[in-house]
């Protein structure tokens, strides 16, 4: 009798569990879509670590179970006194850290650091790169493009509407971000890109998307009273109407720039737009 | 060390007898333990239902705004939430409690190296508490700048206003007062006053565990208290130590260099609260399974070795920070190698219970049930120690349900384990063994529903500390799901008053224990209940390892307990 109530126990339970998101509509979710060149690297690498951890755990977990079942107290039983410390518990062991370190530890440092030593932290440079500054603050995003001679902290810088950042399809852009205030991060899902913004430093990062939209720009460390409305727009569109957005805004922006500008690199401290793009990243 | 003519107030209140004040350090920790429950329960309602009064408690608390949440108190609950069940709750319930109750008693000393000293932790700890206590009655509320208290947001160039990060500055500087006094204790009386025969190998796994994350205390939290101490100087006298980029007046400032201080310390704090646990699940899983612990050394040098690494791998919370490359390579390898000695001490537990005779016990299937927990927290750290994944994974709530799933869920089942195990020890009565079950299943169940089902929407994109998610797009096909996390952590709210009753119940009306109920072969269990202030009558003299069970020579019983002779082969 004990034994069924427990059955009808723990499948009831296992029902209760799975209900849950079967209510939800939901049990495995996807990803956000990937809309960048390099965020199936990123995806990769979570792929391998899933398929590594499952097995890990799907071992315990049975070993778990197994024993629950085989070795449980019971009259007629006894434990086996084993203390696990001959020669071929050690050897065993020193095999499971072998197998470890190289299966799981050396292939992730292997995929992971390939992947930015060549890509993430590989700055791409030529004439087709599309520069952008960004400056979060409590609680916006301001977006900052060099003009017409490339260069920011120029006449023709041109700063976007509050939260609006738009760039053309399929093209490299490198961000450089620097916050007004305090730390704030940059996180687009679909881009698979978090970056934080530090007071005093330059932070650097680059992307390209792959497909036109809007997508959203969140930011993702706690900034204060308005972080979750610190919602920004990534416009992804073809390289014509990023000109002709980028021709529309005029230069109302960019003269309020220059009052900034004046007093850019005063006693060498940054302010508001205050920093020259950095050299390291081209 | 006499015992005779104490009063009331020596006794009890300013005692100096560690068995006491591992009581004291109980009843502190529980009473966190449910304010920070609490807390948690109205962070999940606002989760739900947005801008909706808090039932009960809403008016009382925030008559100001009626009740509803605002994102100012929002800010404040997930920073006091964390603040609290990291330094008020686990500290107190593991090192506070277990440590000073069961060390000197398993290592069959008289008491600690320094009982007023211990005393005098105890009080500096309590006072802590009064002040973050204290900073909720502020107008302006508690801090409100994360538990992780980053600048310049705490500082006045962040624009949270009041009192509430001063205070929160100064309880943790206590808190970190107690911290190192009571590490000094423990890492003192674990050298010096080992009975005689108990080697460093004979010595409880409980105790490797102690001994090691009070190394850590010691080494670590000066320096974070080093850290708080200049943030505290940026907050009142206004110097500029973190303060960096337009906001600073002079140069010289900078902010990501409390983190790295921090992090030098909040790496290691991790260990320091889960090295306890790694000690009593391999001692209990040994008493319930009736076998030795398999590959005791090996699993010690496990415990050495990971707290020997805690040091070096603290860049792993800064990936995305802008870190120089060649740190981030080399802080992702150090910590993945973490994997190799967690990896063989699991080895070790599976290799416990293999062919052993498993007691279900409450206190074996809240241990079991950290296997399966600290299982999946561990492997899930993976994910965030490799650069490239932490780029999609940082801040977001998969990072949520990890260190739940590593320190909640494990650092709690193990404080449950703990109660339940050495209750009888401590108070001379048994819990009720139904409670105890109904109290596990239901938790165990619900914490994985909460935790696992945080990582799945973390997958899905959804970043955290959001006041409001449903304000982004891409997470409002999530809200199901959150949803369903909020009522199951309500579930899991609510069994712990089961727990509490049956805490409370039992203190009073529990069934009386015998000397050794489980069987279990460490020192503390050759002892009668109440045990004398100075514990052992006599000398004690340490013949046997700590898990002598089953031994196949000796008839009768199936344990040895520590001061007897193993059989002649
Ligand atoms: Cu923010
Ligand atoms: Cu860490």
């Amino acid at each position: 009798m004990a034994r069924y109530l427990k059955i009808i126990f723990i499948s009831a339970a296992a029902a209760v569990f799975l209900m849950g998101p079967a209510h939800a509509g939901i049990w495995y979710l996807p990803f956000p879509e990937d809309i960048s060149l390099n965020g199936w690297r990123i995806d990769r690498v979570i792929k391998y670590i899933d398929v590594v951890i499952t097995i890990a755990f799907g071992l315990v977990l049975a070993a778990l179970i197994y024993f629950i079942f085989r070795y449980r107290a019971r009259p007629g039983h006894r434990a086996v006194y084993d203390r696990g410390d001959r020669p071929v518990n050690i050897l065993a062991t020193v095999c499971l850290g072998l197998l470890v370190f190289f299966s799981i530890d050396l292939v992730i440092e292997k995929m992971s650091f390939h992947d930015l030593k060549e890509v993430f932290w590989n700055f791409p440079r030529g004439a087709n790169v599309l520069k952008v500054e960004i400056m979060p603050q409590q609680f916006a995003w301001n977006f900052r493009y060099a003009g017409g001679d490339g260069e920011f902290s120029t006449e023709d810088d041109i700063v976007a509407p509050l939260n609006q950042m738009h760039v053309p399809v399929d093209t490299p852009v490198v961000v450089q971000m620097a916050p007004y205030d305090v730390v704030h991060a940059f996180y687009v899902a679909n881009l698979r890109i978090k970056q934080d913004a530090v007071p005093g430093t330059v932070t650097t990062f680059w992307f390209q998307a792959t497909k036109k939209g809007v997508y959203e720009i969140a930011c993702s460390a706690l900034c204060g009273i308005g972080h979750t409305n610190m919602r920004g727009f990534l416009t992804v569109e073809s390289r014509e109407d990023f000109q002709r957005w980028l021709a529309g805004l005029g230069t109302e922006t960019s003269s309020e720039e220059d009052v900034w500008a004046a007093e850019e690199t005063a006693g060498g401290i940054l302010t508001k737009w205050g920093w020259k793009w950095q050299a390291k990243s081209q | 060390m006499s015992h005779q003519q104490q009063s009331f107030w020596t006794k009890y209140i300013f005692s100096t007898d560690h068995k006491t004040i591992g009581k004291q350090y109980l009843f502190f920790g529980l009473f966190f333990l449910l304010w920070g429950g609490l807390q948690a329960m109205v962070i999940r309602w606002q989760q739900i239902y947005i801008g909706v009064e808090v039932p009960l408690v809403g008016k009382l608390i925030w008559p100001d705004s009626g009740g509803i949440l605002t994102p100012d108190i929002y800010n404040q609950l997930i920073t006091m939430h964390g603040t609290i069940m990291l330094f008020w709750a686990i500290t107190p319930l593991l090192t506070g409690a277990f440590g000073n109750f069961v060390v000197p008693l398993q290592i069959g000393a008289r008491d600690m190296a320094f009982p007023v000293l211990n005393m005098l932790s105890f009080w500096v700890f309590f006072l802590s508490g009064g002040v973050l206590l204290g900073s909720h009655f502020l107008k302006t509320g508690p801090s409100a700048s994360g538990w992780t208290a980053y600048p310049p947001l705490s500082t006045p160039v962040g624009g949270i206003p009041g009192w509430g990060q001063t205070m929160w500055i100064l309880s943790l500087v206590l808190m970190g007062v107690a911290v190192i006094l009571g590490a000094i204790n423990f890492v003192t009386t674990v050298i010096r006053l080992r009975a005689p025969g108990m080697g460093f190998f004979k010595m409880p796994l409980t105790v490797w565990g102690f001994w090691l994350s009070s190394i850590l205390n010691a080494v670590f939290v000066p320096i974070i208290a080093a850290g708080l101490i200049f943030l505290l100087l940026d907050n009142v006298l206004g110097t500029q130590f973190f303060i960096a980029g337009s906001k600073a007046t002079v140069k010289g400032g900078d902010p990501l260099l409390y983190q790295h201080v921090f992090w030098l310390f909040g790496h290691p704090e991790v260990y320091i609260l889960i090295l306890p646990v790694w000690g009593i699940v391999s001692d209990l899983l040994a008493t319930f399974s009736r076998k030795p612990a398999f590959g005791y050394k090996a699993t010690v040098v496990s415990m050495c070795t990971v707290t020997a690494l805690s040091g070096l791998v603290w860049g792993h919370h800064m990936y995305v920070t802008g870190m120089s490359p060649l740190l981030g390579k080399s802080f992702m390898f150090l910590t993945l190698l973490i994997s190799i000695p967690t990896s063989i001490f699991f080895l070790n537990w599976i290799g416990t219970m293999w062919k052993g005779s498993l007691r279900f016990d409450v206190p074996m299937l809240f241990t079991m049930s950290i296997v399966f927990v600290f299982g999946l927290g561990g492997l899930t750290g993976l994910y965030l120690a490799t650069v490239t994944s932490d780029m999609y994974l940082h801040d977001s709530m998969f990072l949520v349900g990890h260190f739940h799933y590593t320190l909640a869920a494990s650092v709690f089942m193990a404080s449950f384990a703990g109660i339940y195990f050495w209750f009888p020890k401590m108070f001379g009565r048994l819990m009720d063994p139904l409670l105890g079950k109904i109290h596990f299943w239901v938790s165990f169940l619900c914490l994985n529903y909460v935790f696992f089902n945080m990582i799945v929407v973390g997958y899905a994109g959804q970043h955290r500390r959001l006041f409001d998610p449903a304000v982004y797009d891409f997470i409002k096909p999530l809200m199901p799901l959150n949803k369903m996390i909020s009522m199951f952590a309500f579930a899991l709210g609510l069994v712990q008053l089961l727990f509490f009753f049956n805490f409370f119940r039992s203190l009073f009306r529990g069934k009386k224990a015998d000397r050794n109920p489980w069987k279990a072969a460490t020192l503390e269990w050759t002892l009668d209940h109440p045990i004398p202030h100075g514990n052992f009558q006599g000398e004690v003299v340490v013949k046997t390892g700590p898990h002598e069970y089953s031994h196949p020579d000796f008839k009768g019983r199936d344990w040895i307990a520590q001061t007897e002779e193993l059989p002649k082969q």
